[in-house]
């Protein structure tokens, strides 16, 4: 597995006269290169270590008509499209930590530039996590997560991202400080604007602190693993879930050589693998619910299992969620993108995914329609990825998918824009784009339709 | 109003669907709030596309247009408060499609809310969200107040099982924000439509999430001596990693009034009662069941129960349904205040809603969401009497004030809208405020679309608007909404 390392992570801070904020230059100029985004180098990078400072120096930004790129570990740099510009990057990792944490309650406040990672292990010594499983899961802070909306499987039976957010305090390029939402696991009280930010790519503005609904953690937990002949099988068993009323916490398909790359399970030859997770507060409840679905995937004609515990379940998972446009696929050489459908279209999709793009591995979460899809574009002639792209774009909207791109190489990410869905409600996002970011600093070009 | 537009509606919807009787406009001068204002015009739209007209039109006249489903909101929020024309959706009933492979259905807003689960579970399927108004309110009023209901607790409220709403947008537009899909590319609009109380735009079409039912369930019923006692109860369960399905608390006083009124077979002697629903397969259930009855012996519960078949699980749950029906019959009417906080603070704020009741001189009632942390207490008043809605009024905002102050919000289920945009302030700075009104510009730019509601006005939190000649949920409403169960 390929890892991109930061070089110079995180040099002392060098005096810059020009920074009369309390915001510090990160690296020297010399050094902006390591914070490019998808090749476009900045002219400063910083960081921040209270609010306030952040405010004061994105109005500066803002005042001098700069285009600020905010980042946290820097694992959606090879989005496409490559920005027009980026003058500064503003990192979060050093605005890092809980805030405040009350387990009897199920909520944290944590900074944005917190490592998920971190968060989580402070999470499990209560028994609790934040139920998300996003790809770059080692690296990525809660900020990013949430800004890039990487949703894993586990939306599967936790919801949405944003539906466990309760509440923010974000930084609007005009240097206005506002909290949405609350700290308590249920308010109406006003509109939901931090519910806008999930996703939004950091183009509304900097995400400050953010309250999160949490999950006690399963503490028993196995993993099952089927194999089926087709992608069709293996979701009928998911329609026999339905039927028994079992909720795991989360489900996967993968094609063949997605399944090849997760470590500990075994090799299948030309099946496409069913993966379960199953979660119980005691270890009865976990193996009846495991027994459930085993006896769903065999009424579906899964072929083998293999069964894991809970050591088996956390090395598995944790190669699953790398699988989803994240580690596994490196954007030097892969281009990745998601196409969401109907999940009963997830066996159609997967099969006509296959066929427009040779090489492809495809990665679903059949539960909610959700397809990742990685195809190697190294060696390539310089069209030809494109020009696939463009076939598979035209797919998608004639089959009524949405497509993303998630990452791609810098010679494609120049290339590619994020197509728009027929329909799309364009002009209302430009206007809320406006409304929050009316001189245009945050992230701009980059979105959706050249916002 | 200008005939003009009187006669531009009636070509839209014909005119048996728009009523400007004053007689007969007076009946939609209420919801289930205690404030009140008569809308110009009445307007009863078939479709989408003649809402769209209709929103066409009240631009063009530059004239206040407000959405009502059912009318049992209780923030005042489906009230002309500017006048202008309202907007009902009784018309739009249908199920328009119910997709069991892909669990989901689409609806027009104004069905209602019981309907949709009665109409999947034949499929073995339900809609989750289950206010106790559920007989009654629509699925555009859900959406626009972002409604809870007692089995929110696990699964999470109206927003979470939404997936997208087709609406008609301030300005004419009709648009869909989410779809039929996960993860639809931009920005997620539909995540400030739902709960944005109809001042964002109007839902025409709504599709929403389909959930298996679970397949054994237990009712277990857990009285107190105190409500003290059962608050502790509450946070221990929740701490302990149990997430039941739902976790209500009824004090004396309510469950004393509920008895009477539908003899469900409540401890009326009982300080406090805790209902409990835990949902799962058999063995996990069983298991959790017995979890919740141990952590509620340990604290302290005189009595646990389970219910042992499921008509008395039923009678019980109809008991905590009927609650607002039944505290009718307490006093001439009540006002529900809406707050919530985080569930560590239970029993300090309990204590501090009694002692607001006292200060006051007011009874005060309290039947509520307790796993979330939701309160409503629910006061007693008799607007005979001179001065007793104002200082209702007044002690609902010192309750509200409770809650902010114990790190929570001042409403969970039930809206802003007119009743409690004053108190907003209390929760949130000038600089959150102008965040919203830039929002709200953005999709409502002239303001016509469900004008002077959420953002506060020049009075102070728990100044009384008016004099109410009546407050409370209409006696109808409120059987209409709980009987249906
Ligand atoms: C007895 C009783 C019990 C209740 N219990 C609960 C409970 O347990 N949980 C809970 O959350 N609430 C509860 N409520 C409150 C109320 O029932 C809910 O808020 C409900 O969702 C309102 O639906 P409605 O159709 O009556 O909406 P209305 O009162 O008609 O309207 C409410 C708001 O929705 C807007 N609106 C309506 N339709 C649309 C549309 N199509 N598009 C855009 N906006 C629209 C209106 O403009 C208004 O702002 C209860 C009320 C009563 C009377």
């Amino acid at each position: 597995m390929a890892r991109e390392k930061l070089k110079t992570p995180f040099l002392p801070p060098v005096d810059d006269p020009q920074v009369r904020t309390g915001v510090r230059p990160l690296v020297r100029p010399e050094d902006c290169r390591t914070f490019a985004v998808a090749g476009v180098v900045p002219q400063i990078v910083s960081s921040f270590r209270s609010l306030a400072d952040a405010s004061a120096w994105i109005k500066t930004l803002t005042n001098e008509g700069a285009s600020v790129v905010i980042r946290g570990a820097g694992t959606k740099q090879w989005r496409p499209p490559a920005p027009p510009a980026v003058d500064a990057v503003l990192d979060t990792t050093r605005w890092a930590g809980i805030v405040d944490y009350e387990p009897a309650d199920l909520t944290v406040t944590v900074r944005s530039g917190t490592r998920l990672r971190d968060l989580q292990t402070a999470l499990h010594a209560h028994r609790q996590f934040f139920p998300v499983d996003p790809p770059f899961a080692e690296r990525a802070t809660v900020g990013g997560v949430l800004g890039a909306a990487c949703n894993g499987a586990l939306r599967q039976r936790y919801g949405s991202l944003r539906d466990n957010v309760l509440g923010m305090r974000v930084c609007l390029s005009d240097g206005t400080l506002a909290h949405a939402g609350s700290k308590v696991v249920k308010s109406v009280a006003g509109y939901d604007i931090h519910k806008l930010f999930v996703g939004a790519h950091g183009t509304l503005g900097l995400i400050g602190e953010v309250t999160l609904r949490l999950a006690p953690w399963p503490a028993h937990q196995h993993t099952l693993c089927a194999a089926f002949d087709t992608p069709g099988t293996a979701c009928e068993a998911l329609a026999g879930f339905d039927r028994r009323a079992l909720f795991p916490m989360a489900s996967v398909l993968l094609d063949p050589a997605a399944a090849q790359r997760v470590r500990s399970l075994p090799p299948r030859g030309a099946c496409w693998s069913l993966v379960v997770r199953c979660g119980g507060a005691s270890a009865a409840a976990a193996a009846e619910l495991r027994d459930e679905v085993a006896a769903a995937c065999r009424e579906s004609g899964a072929r083998n299992f293999s069964d894991h515990d809970w050591d088996g379940t956390q090395s598995v998972w944790a190669d699953i969620a790398e699988l989803a446009g994240g580690e596994m696929y490196p954007a030097e050489s892969w281009l990745s993108a998601r196409v969401s459908c109907l999940p009963a279209d997830v066996p159609e999709a997967c099969l006509r995914l296959e066929a427009l793009c040779p090489g492809a591995e495809l990665t679903a979460h059949p539960f909610t329609g959700t397809i990742f899809a990685a195809a190697p574009v190294v060696g390539e002639p310089e069209a030809d990825p494109v020009q696939r792209a463009a076939r598979l774009e035209e797919e998608c909207r004639k089959a009524g998918w949405a497509l993303a791109y998630l990452a791609a190489p810098q010679h494609l990410a120049g290339l590619l824009r994020q197509p728009v869905p027929q329909g799309a409600p364009v002009s209302l996002m430009r206007r809320v784009k406006a409304a929050l970011d009316p001189s245009g600093t945050f992230n701009p070009g980059v979105f959706l339709a050249g916002i | 109003m200008q005939p003009d537009l009187v006669e531009r509606l009636t070509a839209i919807v014909g005119p048996s669907h728009v009523v400007r009787d004053p007689a007969e406009l007076t009946s939609y001068q209420y919801d289930g709030s205690a404030d009140r204002a008569l809308p110009d015009a009445v307007v009863f739209p078939a479709d989408a596309e003649q809402v769209r007209l209709i929103v066409e039109a009240c631009r063009e006249f530059e004239c206040p247009f407000v959405a009502r489903g059912a009318g049992t909101g209780l923030s005042g929020g489906a009230l002309a408060e500017a006048g202008g024309v309202l907007i009902v959706t009784s018309r739009l009933r249908h199920i328009l499609e119910l997709d069991v492979a892909n669990r989901l259905a689409v609806v027009e807003p104004g069905v209602v809310n019981a309907h949709v689960s009665e109409a999947a579970k034949p499929y073995g399927l339900h809609f989750v969200p289950d206010p106790s108004s559920q007989g009654a309110c629509s699925i555009g009023g859900n959406v626009a107040e972002n409604s809870g209901g007692l089995h929110c607790l696990a699964y999470g409220v109206t927003a979470h099982h939404v997936l997208g709403c087709e609406v008609v947008t301030p300005d004419g537009d009709l648009v869909w924000l989410g779809g039929k899909r996960y993860d639809e590319p931009g920005y997620d609009l539909l995540g400030v439509f739902v709960g944005s109380e109809g001042t964002l735009g109007i839902a025409t079409k709504v599709a929403v999430k389909l959930t298996p039912l679970r397949r054994t369930r237990h009712t277990l019923l857990a009285s107190f001596t105190t409500p003290d006692d059962a608050s502790r109860a509450v946070s221990e369960i929740i701490a302990s990693g149990v997430v039941p399905a739902a976790l209500e608390m009824m004090d004396g006083l309510s469950v004393r009034t509920i008895e009477d009124f539908v003899h469900a077979g409540l401890p009326v002697q009982a300080g406090a009662v805790l209902l409990v629903d835990v949902e799962d397969l058999p063995i996990a259930a069983a298991q959790t069941a017995a979890h919740v009855r141990t952590v509620c012996e340990r604290a302290g519960a005189d009595e646990v129960r389970q219910a042992r078949t499921e008509q008395e699980a039923h009678r019980l749950w109809l008991g905590r349904k009927s609650a607002f029906g039944a505290m009718g019959r307490l006093s001439a009417s009540y006002y529900v205040a809406d707050g919530v906080i985080p569930r560590t603070k239970l029993p300090q704020v309990l204590g501090e809603v009694a002692r607001i009741g006292e200060r006051y001189g007011l009874r005060i009632a309290n039947v509520f969401h307790a796993g979330d942390g939701n309160l409503h207490p629910l006061i007693a008043f008799d607007d005979r009497t001179p001065g007793e809605y104002e200082r209702t009024v007044a002690a609902a905002a010192d309750i509200l004030r409770a809650c902010v102050r114990a790190g929570g919000s001042i409403t969970g289920e039930h809206g802003v809208g007119v009743e409690k945009r004053d108190c907003m302030t209390l929760q949130f700075s000038p600089a959150d405020l102008a965040l919203m009104s830039r929002l709200k510009a953005a999709f409502n730019p002239d303001g016509l679309c469900n004008p002077g509601k959420i953002f506060p006005t020049s009075r102070r939190c728990g100044e009384s608007a008016r004099i109410a000649s009546r407050g409370g949920i209409a006696p109808d409403t409120a059987r209409a909404a709980g009987a249906a169960f």
